[in-house]
């Protein structure tokens, strides 16, 4: 994977997304900060050193802050970077869906129904 | 990078619905998001592989015109067309389209759009709204319809 420097913001924001994990790890901080013990609990199987790697993406992401209470340093979530990925799909999808929708209307018209 | 999926099925033959596609007096009919116009005037369409597309988009409301290029990759009529997009001017929001055209029956055709899109680093609509909403509505965006 390339440097997070090197790619934008949007690049990075969804490859930090595209993990599963780290999906689960984000809709818990949703509901409250947490410490990578109270996150490692989400799943039996993850470690906390698997939880720290995820987290360490979601930093570099912008989408995650670490709190600086000692050895706890609990993680919080950063909304920005998840409303401009979604902004843009947003606008996106609503382009072509549109576009598709007006394409259907024009065949329909040239069709004489 | 990111990929985008859109199908449609249309009641009309394969090579109308090519042909809505690539004829600039047709698309200037239907491209584009509601409110939004493309003038017939600013389509160029050069099909075949390396020929150039510009058109400009015009908001109804506004007035604002948003030119777009692009360069054809690949064409094979009337079932595949690869083209892509130059993006702005900063070198933002680049992507490559690919469009099939399946037909389902003489008269049924499936439109597949597949983008591959970069991203711009302006996109800040949406960023002041609260989160909590943010997550359910990209997981809908990403699942698509």
């Amino acid at each position: 994977m390339a440097p997070a420097a090197a790619a934008d913001p949007l690049s990075v924001t969804f490859g930090a997304l595209a993990d599963p994990t780290r999906r689960a790890i984000l809709a818990r901080l949703a509901e409250s900060d947490a410490t990578v013990n109270e996150l490692a609990a989400l799943a039996p199987s993850i470690s906390l050193q698997a939880v720290s790697k995820h987290l360490q993406v979601l930093e570099r992401a912008g989408l995650v802050t670490r709190g600086r209470i000692a050895r706890q340093r609990p993680a919080h979530l950063r909304a920005e970077p998840i409303a401009d990925a979604t902004a843009w799909l947003a606008h996106y999808r609503r382009f072509y869906e549109e576009s598709l929708d007006r394409l259907g209307e024009h065949l329909g018209r040239l069709q004489g129904s | 990078m990111v990929e985008l999926e859109f199908a449609r099925t249309y009641a009309a033959p394969r090579q109308l619905v090519w042909d809505a596609w690539t004829d600039p007096d047709q698309m200037a009919l239907w491209w584009g998001p509601r409110g939004v116009t493309t003038p017939r005037e600013s389509i160029e369409i050069d099909l075949r592989p390396g020929g150039r597309i510009r058109f400009e988009m015009v908001d109804d409301a506004t007035g604002v015109r948003y030119p777009n290029s692009g360069t054809v990759v690949e064409v094979d009529p009337p079932s595949r067309l690869v083209y892509s997009d130059d993006g702005f001017p900063d070198g933002s929001g680049k992507g490559t389209a690919t469009i099939t055209f399946v037909e389902v029956d003489e008269r049924t055709t499936t439109l597949r759009v597949h983008i591959v899109a970069d991203f711009t680093d302006d996109v800040r609509a949406g960023a002041e709204r609260g989160w909590g909403s943010q997550l359910d509505k990209l997981a809908e965006l990403l699942a698509g319809d």
